[in-house]
């Protein structure tokens, strides 16, 4: 077999451009998780019986089910009851978000579960709202904790993203995917496409151990 | 000001207070005395419903603790210093003295600002109105703990064992700063175990034990002339 070093220099522009993508669903569908997480953690907190109940089964069906499905689910089944096509980008970012949400749900209840309930109390007795100390005393703290597994989270939806390949959505895989179709080059372009993904995330949890440690340092602030 | 009517607690098998009755009146001083687990911490929760009575009746300042919105105006009205200060450490003493008058008093930034300042010198912290309580001292946080609730300007101040968590050299600093409030007429009820505060400055002693008010009375008849063997017991052991 000749291993093809022109092959990976003539699709390495492509494939960034792939990896530009892939990064961008990451970074919004781990955006719109941690909005939907937020408040399915709260809701989990919550006295309501019903809110709780109805945030856990979100969570448990999310986290139950494989991120395939779900893309499947929203891609073709969704459209059967609506009516109308969804476009793959749509439909990836949706469900990578709402993946995501109930993933992040989970790290949010943990977060907030950390703080000493000493705070609440604080909050409470000087006349807050359990919303008001929930916003300006509980959550501000939870989140500098957080910081570290949504980096893990992060990483996890680059590399789980892959999965909208499936549905035709151009990110770094299906690039991949559509310059072996090509070339036949399966080696040399699965192998670049693996490094780049490796890159990628290696750089990202440099990035949260960097994050960890100031906050470790600036814990209080 | 605080009526208590056979209050019962239970944290599902334990019965932590069997019972209780007291009032406190304007300007009054009470300090609640007893050995740990007999329940007066859960007593003092229960007065501003950070602990909800299993059964019995508390009204505070002519409103009875009966629904959410009655509970939030009650503590407006009653501040609370608790035994490990629970001060907020994202936010500097300046940001944890002006938060609830800026949320619920709905008061302007510059005014909180100007009272937290005239508070932070009462507690004699006003070079610290810039530091985060982690750099400040255990009772330098339990004094920044007491300007915070009086920002609120309360009617009552209530005191979980303000100083049980602090190293002995700075007890009397916090102990120096209610004796100043108690002089200027502040309704107080504390829970405490010094008893060379409480004999000074309680107009009221309240002695607590299993879930039940043993003995009450002036500092000078519980002290000196304690009724019940139990009282003289537990009197005998920390005198």
């Amino acid at each position: 077999m000749n291993f093809d070093f022109d092959l990976i220099v003539r699709s390495f522009p492509l494939l960034l451009m792939g990896a530009g993508v892939t990064i961008q669903i990451s970074a919004l569908s781990v955006s719109f998780g941690l909005l939907i997480g937020m408040f399915v953690a709260i809701a989990r907190l919550s006295k309501l019986w019903p809110v709780k109940f109805l945030a856990g089964i979100y969570v448990d069906f999310i986290r139950g089910t494989p991120l395939l499905v779900q893309i499947f689910i929203i891609y073709f089944a969704l459209p059967m009851i609506l009516g109308t096509r969804i476009d793959p980008f749509i439909a990836a970012i949706t469900a990578c978000s709402i993946n995501s949400g109930a993933y992040v749900a989970e790290i949010f209840r943990a977060g907030i579960q950390s703080i000493d309930k000493g705070q609440m109390e604080a909050g409470r007795s000087l006349g807050m709202t359990w919303a008001q100390t929930m916003r300006y005393i509980i959550l501000p703290q939870a989140f500098k904790r957080i910081i570290p597994p949504l980096g893990n989270e992060f990483i996890a939806m680059l590399k789980d993203s892959s999965l909208v390949s499936v549905i035709g959505f151009e990110e770094l895989t299906r690039r991949g995917q559509l310059i072996i179709a090509r070339t036949y080059g399966s080696f040399e372009i699965w192998l670049t496409v693996a490094f780049i993904y490796l890159i990628m995330t290696l750089t990202i949890s440099r990035l949260v151990d960097f994050l960890e440690r100031r906050y470790k340092i600036d814990d209080k602030h | 000001m605080i009526s208590i009517k056979n209050i019962h607690k239970k944290f599902g098998n334990l019965h932590v207070l069997k019972g209780i009755n007291a009032s406190v009146q304007e300007k009054e001083v009470v300090v609640v005395i007893g050995p740990s687990g007999s329940g007066k911490s859960t007593l003092l929760r229960c007065i501003n419903y950070l602990e909800e009575p299993t059964e019995g009746e508390i009204i505070v300042d002519g409103i009875p603790l009966t629904n959410q919105s009655n509970i939030n105006k009650v503590r407006e009205e009653v501040g609370m210093v608790f035994q490990r200060f629970n001060l907020f450490p994202h936010m500097s003493v300046m940001e944890n003295i002006t938060l609830a008058p800026i949320q619920v008093r709905k008061m302007a930034k510059a005014d909180a600002e100007k009272i937290a300042l005239d508070l932070l010198v009462k507690v004699g912290l006003e070079d610290k109105a810039r530091a985060y309580p982690e750099q400040l001292s255990g009772g330098q946080q339990q004094r920044v703990a007491i300007a915070r609730a009086l920002a609120m300007r309360p009617k009552i101040m209530l005191f979980d064992e303000p100083t049980s968590a602090l190293d002995p050299e700075m007890v009397n600093e916090v102990l120096e700063v209610m004796k100043t409030l108690a002089r200027e007429g502040m309704t107080m009820v504390v829970v405490t175990h010094e008893m060379g505060f409480a004999r000074e400055v309680g107009d009221r002693v309240i002695f607590m034990d299993e879930g039940k008010i043993v003995e009450e009375g002036t500092p000078e008849a519980i002290f000196s002339h304690a009724h019940e063997e139990r009282t003289k017991s537990f009197l005998s052991k920390i005198l």
